[in-house]
């Protein structure tokens, strides 16, 4: 019976080959570490936030008089709302845990160098996309934070030359962040998923055309490689069952955590609370943002600092494969960057007073030196660990890799 | 010396991120009945006068199990239906205050240091020596000293007040999040299947990859 309905949809539709070509007999790299359950569980978290999201949207009044009690009258009266609300609270901070841990990954080991430019560019598309829906999201609960912070950012675009207040005038719909914003942030804000689903599409299509990187940097022997399903099914479902593990804790036990005190005072356009602090995920942009005295100058590397991962497949200039794993000052070079970030975000929690902007400066300083001293770097470590003689594993590597170029090489020349 | 540098960092952080200006006093919430009606009490015979709750309902304090009786005394004539307003018209308030008094329902929710904050505030009244009265928590606050807490020296009337600043603070943590039970509850539950589920995974994983090493 199963047989004749699937020999059925076959002839119209290609659902065996399908699930053979992604699932069963896609080729994964066996040595992949639980650093590559990430895009998964990204998945995972979008799907979940859309669920979540659409549940809310039953019960949400986007109206600056209502949005607020609407709110509460989830967290009180509706069957499960508080659970509703939690994860999709929680959920908006998860997900720029797992993207940028997803991102890390992707640094340490370098797997955006070729053939993966394209993954990576899409990931930078999906990330600004993340932040924007994220960004618009926060707005929502009307609270003081919400208002106060929609308020600072969309303030940012004022600098843009000649056309700044049309722009903020057009972001808001009014002169300043009210009704007209509230209703269209939300009206986006339920857009964009359905967006960032598409372009996740996009970015799983120029995946499975390159395949996944592994930790070795180069594309391994077909005997090295197994079928997706059903080791890495199962291999994602453990990472997801202790990423539920983590993520319930929040969810059940200590839900505030990622909402302000603040934000649960109605927004009041005529008090400005004490801080007013992005959420955590900002922090880092908003501290390099802070640290350029001039705000045209603070803007424009705001901007660039988010989008400047994008020139990474051209700043990376070896060719030795794997990325840290196997490039010591590479490697340095990761973990004074990741580190760089950490103070970065812990500059923009605090105020801006006292020897913190001279230190915010400075980490803003690291972080772009960062992306524009790279090309001299890896094109010194590569000759450096030449004249050094390669590791071992390195050498074997480069003698299984080249044969196979040659190979390819050969065959575009016929 | 990796990890060292991040323990450092992390330290700092956390150091830098304690700290407040005034270190607020912790207090030990009580979820318990008697507790949280005693602390009712308070709140509807004493702050009810000026501020409201709105987003509780007369009801939900009967749910709570707070006798029928007290909740009908509370509520007068109005329904069970209602949320509970302030007795003080807005207007008053201001005449007499320049400003409304803020909500309660959602105000251990609502400043930084959550209950022990609204705890500290509710003690932390003093006599100035010019013989006004301030507040080490709230220097602007145009609350007057509710509990009587300024004049206080003898240490066994002090503990009593200690003992009503905790009432009144663990009704209103539970009115700010009144299905904190139910949801901690339900939270042990679904951490106890997810442990069980995650445990027979990472033995399904190690089966399922068995078969590989052998080849």
């Amino acid at each position: 019976m199963v047989s004749r309905v699937l020999g059925w949809i076959d002839q119209r539709f290609p659902l065996t080959a399908f699930i053979r070509h992604e699932l069963t007999d896609y080729p994964t790299p066996r040595n992949l570490s639980y650093w590559w359950n990430f895009g998964f569980l990204a998945g995972f978290v979008l799907v979940l936030q859309l669920a979540t999201g659409i549940f809310l949207a039953m019960y949400y009044k986007p109206d600056v008089n209502l949005a607020f009690d609407s709110v509460q009258h989830i967290m009180r009266d509706v069957n499960y709302g508080w659970l509703l609300r939690y994860i999709h609270s929680t959920g908006a901070s998860a997900f720029f845990v797992v993207i940028y841990i997803h991102m890390a990954r992707t640094l340490y080991y370098a797997s955006y160098h070729k053939p993966r430019e394209l993954m990576w560019w899409t990931g930078q598309v999906l990330m600004l996309m993340i932040m924007a829906t994220a960004f618009m999201g926060y707005l929502l609960p009307w609270g003081q934070m919400s208002y106060w912070g929609a308020q600072v950012i969309t303030n940012l675009f004022g600098v843009t030359p000649f056309v700044g207040d049309k722009v903020v005038l057009w972001l808001r719909g009014d002169f300043s962040v009210g009704d007209a914003t509230l209703t269209r942030f939300f009206a986006l804000h339920y857009l964009f998923p359905f967006l960032i689903f598409a372009v996740v599409g996009i970015h799983l299509v120029a995946l499975h055309t390159v395949k996944s990187s592994n930790p070795s940097g180069i594309s391994l022997a077909d005997k090295d490689n197994i079928p997706f399903h059903p080791y890495f099914t199962i291999k994602d479902l453990f990472g997801l069952g202790v990423y539920l593990i983590i993520f319930c804790t929040f969810v059940f036990f200590i839900p505030g955590t990622f909402i302000e005190a603040a934000n649960n005072i109605p927004a009041n356009p005529l008090v400005t609370p004490a801080h007013i602090e992005p959420e955590w995920y900002f922090l880092p942009f908003y501290a390099i943002l802070r640290s350029i005295p001039d705000m045209l100058g603070g803007v424009v590397a705001m901007g660039l600092s988010v989008v400047i991962f994008a020139i990474l497949p051209f700043a990376d200039r070896t060719n030795l494969p794997g990325g840290a794993h196997f490039r010591p000052v590479y490697r340095a070079v990761f973990y004074v960057f990741i580190a760089d970030v950490f103070l970065l975000g812990y500059v923009g929690s605090q105020a801006p007073t006292g020897y913190l902007v001279p230190l915010g400066q400075f980490a803003t300083l690291i972080y772009f030196a960062t992306f524009f001293l790279l090309p001299f770097i890896s094109k010194w470590e590569e000759r450096w660990m030449r004249a050094r003689g390669l590791p071992p594993e390195l050498t074997a590597l480069f003698q299984q890799r080249q044969p196979r170029e040659k190979i390819s090489r050969e065959r575009e020349v016929s | 010396m990796r990890r060292l540098l991040a323990i450092a960092l992390c330290l700092a952080a956390c150091c830098a991120w304690g700290e407040t200006e005034t270190v607020l006093n912790k207090v030990q919430l009580g979820t318990d009945l008697p507790t949280l009606e005693r602390g009712a009490e308070t709140v509807m015979t004493v702050c009810v006068g000026c501020h409201s709750l709105k987003y509780i309902h007369f009801r939900e304090l009967a749910k709570l199990g707070i006798a029928k009786d007290k909740v009908d005394t509370w509520r007068g004539s109005n329904p069970m239906g209602m949320s509970i307003a302030s007795q003080m018209p807005p207007e008053a308030a201001m005449a007499s205050f320049g400003k409304t008094p803020p909500d309660l329902s959602l105000m251990v929710k609502a400043r930084e240091g959550e209950a022990n904050y609204v705890y500290s505030y509710l003690l932390g009244y003093y006599t100035t020596p010019e013989g006004a009265t301030g507040n080490h928590f709230y220097p602007a606050t145009k609350m007057p000293d509710i509990l009587a807490v300024a004049g206080v020296t003898d240490p066994a009337q002090h503990a009593q007040l200690e003992q009503k600043a905790r009432e009144v603070t663990s009704f209103l943590a539970w009115a700010a999040d009144p299905r904190a039970q139910e949801r901690q509850t339900l939270g042990y539950y679904v951490l106890g299947y997810l442990l069980i589920f995650t445990t027979m995974l990472f033995f399904l994983k190690g089966r399922i990859w068995a078969a590989l090493d052998k080849v």
